[in-house]
């Protein structure tokens, strides 16, 4: 995979960004843009908004490049979790809003559904998106609701109806599972 | 620790997901880089969780990349840009200082006020100080010329009460000398008292001498000349110039000049007046 192949030099990518190289945050949008703009819609439900956030994200990534520490973790999880949080607070911020009306989970699972046909195929992922469709579909409800939701366990396990314990089971195997299909 | 179960605990599941607490978000950062083992497994899960967002990757408006390409401040590493999160601060910040500025302003004003307040203040007590000092010193002179003035009379005063003690005494004889050739504008009042036996003059007009030349009287005694003491030529501030001789008795009173000082036989040569004293 491109991303791989590119990670030897991570450091020297985070180090040029640092310096403020046009073309080293050039190289960073196109590498991961799709992936987190992919997130961001995923979460928010809604192209333009998600494009607005998109831009956000890639802001405060630039600004918070300095504060990103390689010995916490890898930088494109870190850019994940900066996309992840700034999406499911803008949520959030929606939901206080009397307006907005509180989705129930059915109307939930209908939109997950209506994002995932419209969804822009990847090629170059086809192939794992076959491997993820084995994952058990309580696991992958789980885990949707938890990475794009925003969802505490708590929360998770009131939705879904289940016991606080299982709902931990099931994130840990879900994970597993994941981390089987894709090593 | 058992760093196996800690790994089978679920936390770092539950960490990558984003699902922890704060406290358990910093233990498991610790651990993590503590226990390579802990470190490894949550790289891989960290991977699996990538790759699965990953395939949820859909392009981006292309319009993201510009306006970002726009937006963000290349080759300025110093330079800071909003970010959408803390933009509200500056607005605050200039809120704040344009209000501390106008309170200082104010401050500044009032305080610059004040000062010139003081300032003309002082002038005002610095002229009037001065004219204080002014009238303080015309006082003073006034006052000195007052001072001389009243010194003078009060001379003046013991002059003419000396001089009125001396006229008033019983047995006072007045011979009036007027000048010869040599001094025709010369007169002069010889007052003596045939019973005190005390002689004084009074100058009325005699040339004026020399440094070194004094007028000496004279009493002639059986035609002999006696001396009767010096005199100058004029009485000064006194009223009359007392001589410090004793004469007892006097037929006339004769003047010449002489050295000061005064000589023991009159010059005859410079013989300036003569009167006989009537009996």
């Amino acid at each position: 995979m491109k991303r791989q192949s590119s990670l030897v030099s991570e450091s020297v990518l985070i180090e040029k960004l640092i310096q403020r190289d046009q073309q080293a945050f050039q190289w960073l949008y196109d590498q991961y843009s799709p992936a987190l703009y992919g997130v961001v819609l995923r979460i928010v439900r809604d192209d333009e908004q998600a494009a607005d956030l998109l831009q956000d994200i890639f802001v405060k990534i630039w600004k918070n490049l300095d504060g990103y520490d390689a010995s916490k973790g890898r930088l494109f999880t870190w850019m994940l979790n900066v996309a992840r949080n700034t999406a499911i607070d803008s949520l959030r911020a929606r939901k206080t809003q009397p307006a907005s009306a509180i989705r129930t989970d059915d109307e939930n699972v209908h939109i997950v559904d209506r994002q995932h046909n419209t969804e822009q195929p990847n090629p170059e992922h086809i192939g794992i998106k076959d491997i993820v469709e084995k994952l058990r579909p309580e696991r992958k409800q789980l885990i949707d609701l938890v990475y794009f939701g925003g969802y505490t366990h708590e929360e998770a396990a009131e939705k879904l109806n289940l016991p606080l314990g299982t709902v931990k089971t099931r994130v840990r195997a879900a994970l597993q599972e994941l981390k089987q299909l894709f090593n | 620790m058992n760093v196996t179960e800690y790994i089978a605990s679920g936390i770092l599941e539950s960490y990558v997901m984003g699902a922890v607490s704060d406290q358990e978000r910093r233990e498991v950062e610790c651990l993590s880089s503590i226990y390579p083992d802990i470190r490894h497994e949550l790289d891989q899960l960290s991977e699996a969780l990538e790759s699965y967002a990953l395939l949820h990757s859909v392009e981006p408006p292309a319009s993201v990349k510009d306006k970002l390409l726009k937006q963000l401040d290349f080759e300025k590493p110093e330079e800071k840009e909003n970010d959408p999160i803390i933009r509200p601060m500056p607005v605050d910040m200039t809120t704040e200082s344009t209000t501390t500025g106008l309170a200082f302003r104010t401050t500044w004003a009032v305080a610059a006020s004040v000062g010139l307040l003081l300032l003309l203040f002082s002038f005002f007590l610095l002229s009037q100080l001065r004219t204080n000092q002014k009238t303080l010193a015309a006082t003073r002179t006034t006052n000195e010329t007052l001072q001389a003035e009243m010194r003078k009379l009060r001379d003046n005063q013991n002059q003419t009460s000396q001089a009125l003690a001396l006229l008033r005494q019983p047995g006072l004889r007045t011979i009036e000398l007027q000048g010869n050739e040599k001094a025709p504008q010369g007169t002069m009042l010889v007052f003596w008292n045939t019973q005190t036996h005390q002689v004084a003059v009074d100058v009325r007009s005699l040339p004026a001498l020399p440094a070194n030349k004094q007028y000496q009287l004279w009493s002639m005694v059986d035609g002999k000349p006696v001396d009767a003491g010096v005199f100058e030529a004029t009485n000064g501030n006194a009223l009359l110039q007392r001589l410090n001789r004793s004469i007892n008795r006097a037929d006339a009173f004769a003047v010449t000049i002489e050295n000061r000082g005064g000589s023991p036989t009159p010059t005859l040569s410079t013989l300036l007046a003569l009167a006989t004293v009537n009996t």
